[in-house]
């Protein structure tokens, strides 16, 4: 569904990704970590298109992400950025509308839409609210009902799924203003819409967390890719030492039987 | 968990407030000036074209009407143009001023009074005079000059619009009082005079030009409505909700200057408008473009009627020009605003 093929970046002559090649089947979840300014997000702007990449290419359903228009694009795939930096009163609802832009479903079904996205993420009661006055966190659900709203249609159950091409979500650091039961919704709603075809990318933090939902782990450190592989091969002593410059255990989930990083 | 809605009121019901106030404040705007005209002769002229008082037809057909329908496609414009920009630089903050096309309109106004007197002599180009055509053609070369300062590789910069915005309109400001310290007594008096704004010069040309203008942007602007909602959450999220911000931003910058021009060259500079109308229709309805564009284009409209009709009153048989009125009513009134919505969150 999406390949980034030997993508490099560089910009203003400073290399920010080195030939990193990924490949994320329909309906996986990649997580991208790495420490602070490893590339991560950089990686995230390649993919979502706003950044161009020097080198390689990024391939959205084996064609070329730059053959396809803008508008085509945004029908299927979503972006929640780290943080948002709206100003203006708009109400919850409106925001989650927002994410209604690029499709013309009309006004009752994206009506109905908006009511389901602002549940989903458990934020129905803030749908009258102004969208300043909310704290961080639930701005931060406010903006993933607005992207889940976008794709929605690609998040259903499969047999409803008309569209051309299924659902691409790009989250960049998604749980990081999230209390411990919200993120566990996250991870919840991750795997749910995977489940429906939809690939998703995120940039995470939290490596347990991130050990719950990803098919695929991405090691990221100073602009190049140090590993691929499933939660089980990335999660080594050994490699955290390498990535992250920190001494820890890895242990085996009590009754989930994942691995669990404990520093 | 409280619920609290912010919005004052339902566009619908802000909408149908204005359209029964237009009517209504466009009538007192032909009543009122140096000479008093009765509702009731408004109305037997209009209504069965016979004019008891020929007088009074003259004043209404060739110095009240052409005025009051100017009044309300220049507020209407000044307004409509005012949300497009705060849209655009998503600054609520942000007016006309910011592009330095009033700044441009100062400068080609006051060369053309103090050095083209004998241009003044000559006749009108579409009901303007030299003028106002200087005054427009300032106020499309800066804001073209400062479009160009603010567009690189990357794209338009919104950000170094702004400063751009500042430093040219700094630099033009010094060219006009340059101009003013080279003029003569009449010829600054003159200067000063267009900088306050005022709707005097109206005629039945001025009207049509300006029409064409508000009819044109009136078509083109709200159909980018959804595209700046978008563009409120940030310019990469427009971008991923399909929106070509590159060519939003070129469209919504022509239109912007397209409008402030031609309404500061019929009308000079009239301040607050474009800064309030959008700003207290937003505290109103809440910040959707689909409702704030055509709502404040008709506020704005509204606004300059009421105020150009107070401008003739307030000192009469002399008038205020209209900018010092829309100043002085709007500067508290925005400062009432501010305090109020401190208080209210």
């Amino acid at each position: 569904m999406l390949k980034i093929v030997s993508v490099g970046l560089t910009i203003s002559a400073v290399p920010l990704l080195n030939n990193i090649t990924i490949d994320c089947p329909r309906g996986s979840v990649t997580a991208l970590m790495g420490p602070n300014g490893a590339g991560k997000t950089s990686l995230l702007k390649v993919i979502s298109g706003e950044h161009r990449a020097s080198q390689g290419r990024v391939e959205i359903n084996r064609q070329s992400r730059e053959d396809w228009k803008p508008a085509e694009i945004a029908q299927f795939m979503a972006v929640l950025p780290q943080s948002s930096t709206l100003e203006f009163a708009f109400t919850s609802e409106e925001v989650v509308s927002l994410g209604r832009t690029p499709h013309a479903t009309g006004t009752v079904r994206d009506a109905e839409i908006i009511t389901a996205a602002l549940a989903r993420v458990d934020a129905s009661y803030l749908a009258q609210r102004s969208f300043v006055q909310l704290s961080g966190g639930e701005k931060q659900r406010v903006q993933l009902a607005r992207v889940l709203a976008q794709i929605w249609d690609h998040c259903e159950s499969e047999s409803e799924c008309e569209a051309p091409t299924d659902g691409i979500l790009l989250l960049d650091e998604p749980s990081a203003a999230f209390d411990l039961a919200h993120q566990l919704m996250l991870i919840d709603i991750v795997q749910q819409i995977s489940a429906c075809g939809v690939t998703v990318v995120m940039v995470m933090h939290d490596l347990n967390l991130a050990a719950k939902c990803a098919d695929q782990m991405v090691f990221m450190n100073c602009g190049h890719c140090t590993a691929v592989g499933t939660v089980t091969e990335l999660l080594t002593p050994e490699l955290i030492k390498k990535v992250f410059s920190v001494d820890a255990q890895v242990m085996t989930h009590p009754l989930q039987g994942t691995p669990m990083v404990v520093v | 968990m409280k619920v609290l809605n912010t919005r004052l009121i339902t566009p619908r019901l802000c909408g149908l407030l204005l359209l029964i106030a237009l009517p209504l404040i466009s009538l007192l705007g032909l009543m009122t000036g140096p000479v008093f005209i009765p509702l009731a002769d408004i109305l037997s002229m209009t209504l069965s074209g016979d004019s008891g008082n020929s007088q009074e037809k003259l004043i209404i057909e060739i110095i009240r009407l052409p005025r009051v329908v100017l009044s309300l496609l220049v507020g209407a414009l000044l307004a409509i143009c005012g949300a497009l920009l705060q849209g655009l630089f998503r600054n609520p903050l942000a007016d006309p001023a910011l592009i330095g096309v009033s700044a441009g309109a100062s400068v080609g106004a006051s060369l053309v009074i103090v050095f083209g007197s004998m241009l003044t002599a000559n006749g009108l180009l579409l009901g303007l005079s030299a003028i106002s055509v200087g005054a427009f053609a300032g106020a499309i070369i800066t804001s073209v000059i400062i479009f160009r300062l603010a567009t690189g590789p990357q794209g338009t910069s919104v950000a170094t619009m702004l400063l751009a915005g500042i430093a040219i309109s700094a630099l033009a400001g010094a060219a006009t009082n340059t101009l003013s310290y080279l003029a003569d007594n009449d010829m600054l008096r003159r200067i000063s005079l267009w900088q306050m704004g005022n709707l005097q010069g109206a005629s039945w040309d001025r009207v049509g030009l300006c029409a064409v203008t508000a009819g044109f942007l009136g078509l083109l602007i709200p159909r980018e409505a959804g595209a700046l909602n978008a563009m409120l959450l940030g310019e990469s999220e427009a971008r991923h909700l399909g929106v070509n911000v590159e060519w939003l931003k070129r469209r919504l910058i022509i239109y912007s200057a397209l409008g402030v021009a031609i309404s500061v060259a019929v009308a000079g500079v009239i301040a607050f408008v474009g800064l309030m109308v959008p700003h207290l229709i937003r505290l109103l309805v809440g910040p959707n473009h689909r409702a704030l564009l055509p709502l404040s284009a008709l506020a704005g409209a509204i606004l300059l009627v009421a105020a150009d009709a107070l401008a003739r009153v307030v000192i009469a048989p002399a008038e205020l020009p209209v900018g010092v009125v829309t100043a002085l009513l709007g500067a508290p009134f925005f400062l009432w605003l501010l305090v109020v919505q401190r208080r209210r969150s």
